[in-house]
């Protein structure tokens, strides 16, 4: 082989290494921001934990907020997601001022695909559409909820 | 409106593309060695691009189906690494007479190393188990750390007692047993500082603006320190020393975030190197061979001849197989980067240096993008590894520190220093999966039914 071909060889060699190094580093740039999609889709992709898949899926459908229309705090919204006591103490997560209410009056939790509420043993009792509950009932997008004097909806 | 999260894109295709790239610069600089060397294409690339692919194909498909959203760059980048070893190993070969076949065996260990690979990706699927038994690996990984001190199968092969033999059926296996200990320890140091990072990160008095931390919590480095000066002294190894004392001031500094860690620890370290120097004779010679090479050039005659074979190479080096990095002693272990600085000079050692700080940087990110401490100091703390061992090595070969006994990963040749490093690569992309996995999916809990709990009617009539 002539001396040209071999140094030729040689920058081609090292072109190519330095080549990967640069596809190296654009794949590093285009990793930088990862890529935005909605949870709907990011269920759909699927991640490793099928549970968390449905529960994904689920939680769409779920409304995710208590709101007061009617009573002493009228106005008042609180989340919903995780687990919230409802009564008149201080460590309550929506905190009544009502003397009808009792210290831990009612618990509204999240279960796989549905909201259930659960009254802690209150004195005046908890109602589900007027209706007194004894057990852990289900609700739902536009159920109303009367504690004390107020009463509360689910919305989304 | 949508809720919209952000995620990393899995890139198992960017991640196949560059694996195909790094095989095909792996089977080129196999080509152009003998090329350059016998003026002629070797009858066996078709292999050569064949036992490549295959391996890529394994790895790419165990990664694909077990880790879907492991980092894309570490393995195309390791291949390469591990290729280019296998290639200059290959023209280190030819360059003795006669010719040697030691670069056919690294390939069998590589072989052995991917396979170790699929084992750990199939046997792991969550770094989470390695949590459990901080005390017991850390003895385990002292144990492996100091076993060449062992009287009857400790072995001191170019002085340093690094190695331990075993005899079966006549033929001496021999391995390093630091090779293993590093992965050990990496994971029982993660797995104490989780337990222990709030105790040791108290603050102490401060010094000069900086905080010391407090006396009763430097048990664990002092530990540490003595540790690694018993292997500076009985094992006469000043990289096998400083790998594992940095590795541990650097994962304390990591879990505490106390910069008095890093400087005491720099000082105990300069201390007890010192002390080395001025009593024993083989720190004193690397010290020499460091600072005046060329005052005893018999002495002297490996770093002197890696010093020539890297001048000699300059800008663009001489091109695979027209170098003659046959003369340096050692070429295909410790002096493998002398090799490469010669045959693709400046150009082609910077690149491999820059290889090696994308693979530390990407481990890094890892490290900074998971949310959970212990796979933070697992990826940091297998960075650290490959950073110290690479700083050292070839910090060590261009005469920056004084040279130490370590392995180049990945590049040079050995066994143990090849699976070693596979197996580390593994973890490390176990931990990268789970940094890189969406973050909703992660962080939905199980919310047990109320309804569950219902109370049961029994009719009277069954009782």
């Amino acid at each position: 082989m002539s001396e040209l071909v071999v140094v030729g060889l040689k920058l081609g060699f090292l072109a190519a290494l330095w080549l990967a190094i640069l596809f190296t580093a654009g794949a590093i740039r285009t990793d930088i921001f990862g890529r935005k999609i909605s949870t709907s889709e990011l269920a759909a992709a699927g991640g490793a934990d099928p549970y968390s898949r449905k529960a994904i899926k689920a939680a769409k459908k779920l409304p995710n907020k208590l709101k007061i229309p009617h009573g002493p705090q009228a106005g008042t919204t609180v989340g919903l997601g995780s687990p919230i006591i409802i009564g008149r103490s201080e460590d309550c997560q929506l905190v009544l001022n009502d003397d009808y209410v009792s210290t831990h009056h009612a618990r509204i939790s999240r279960a796989e695909g549905y909201d259930v509420i659960e009254d802690l043993g209150s004195t005046n009792g908890t109602f589900v559409n007027n209706q007194r509950i004894t057990v852990p009932t289900q609700i739902g997008l536009g159920d109303s909820i009367r504690i004390g004097q107020s009463t509360m909806v689910l919305e989304k | 409106m949508e809720d919209q999260v952000v995620v990393y894109r899995k890139r198992r295709g960017t991640e196949a593309v560059l694996m195909l790239f790094s095989v095909l610069i792996c089977v080129a600089a196999y080509i152009l060695i003998h090329l350059d060397m016998d003026n002629e294409i070797p009858q066996q690339w078709p292999w050569a691009l064949g036992i490549g692919l295959g391996l890529a194909v394994i790895v790419h498909v165990i990664v694909r189906v077990r880790l879907p959203y492991a980092d894309p760059l570490i393995l195309p980048l390791v291949f390469l690494l591990n290729g280019l070893g296998v290639a200059m190993i290959h023209r280190l070969d030819l360059g003795t007479n006669p010719v040697m076949h030691s670069a056919e065996l690294q390939l069998v260990w590589t072989g052995i190393a991917v396979a170790v690979f699929v084992l750990v990706l199939v046997f792991l699927p969550d770094y989470e188990v390695l949590n459990r038994f901080p005390y017991l690996l850390f003895l385990l990984g002292m144990f492996l750390l100091l076993m060449p001190m062992l009287p009857g199968i400790g072995q001191e092969k170019f002085g340093a007692r690094i190695w331990i033999g075993v005899t079966i059926g006549g033929s001496t296996y021999s391995f390093q047993p630091a090779e293993l200990a590093k992965i050990v320890l990496v994971i029982a140091f993660a797995a104490y500082l989780v337990e222990k990072k709030d105790v040791l990160a108290a603050a102490g008095t401060k010094v000069l603006g900086i905080e010391i931390p407090r006396v009763r919590d430097l048990g664990p480095i002092l530990l540490m320190w003595l540790a690694s000066l018993a292997v500076l002294v009985f094992q006469k190894d000043l990289g096998t020393s400083l790998l594992f004392f940095g590795l541990f001031v650097m994962m304390l500094y990591v879990a505490t975030g106390q910069a008095g860690y890093p400087i005491l620890g720099v000082f105990l370290f300069a201390g007890g190197a010192y002390a080395g120097y001025l009593f024993f004779g083989h720190v004193q010679a690397r010290v020499d061979a460091w600072l005046n090479p060329f005052k005893d050039f018999d002495t002297n005659y490996q770093v002197i001849v890696g010093q020539f074979g890297m001048a000699y190479g300059g800008a663009t080096g001489t091109g695979w197989g027209l170098g003659r990095p046959n003369m340096t002693p050692l070429a295909k272990t410790d002096f493998i980067v002398a090799a490469f600085g010669e045959e693709l000079g400046v150009a082609g050692l910077a690149a491999i240096i820059l290889i090696y700080a994308i693979l530390v940087a990407r481990g890094l990110r890892a490290a900074l993008g998971i949310q959970e401490p212990f796979g933070k100091l697992l990826a940091a703390g297998l960075s650290f590894v490959f950073a110290i061992q690479v700083f050292t090595i070839i910090g060590g070969v261009t005469r920056l520190l004084p040279l130490t006994g370590l392995t180049t990963p990945f590049l040079s040749q050995g066994g143990s220093s090849l699976v070693a490093n596979w197996a580390m690569t593994a973890i490390l992309l176990v931990v990268t999966h789970y940094a890189r996995r969406p973050m909703q999916v992660r962080s939905r809990q199980r919310v047990r039914s109320l309804a569950m709990d219902e109370t049961q009617q029994i009719p009277r009539a069954a009782l």
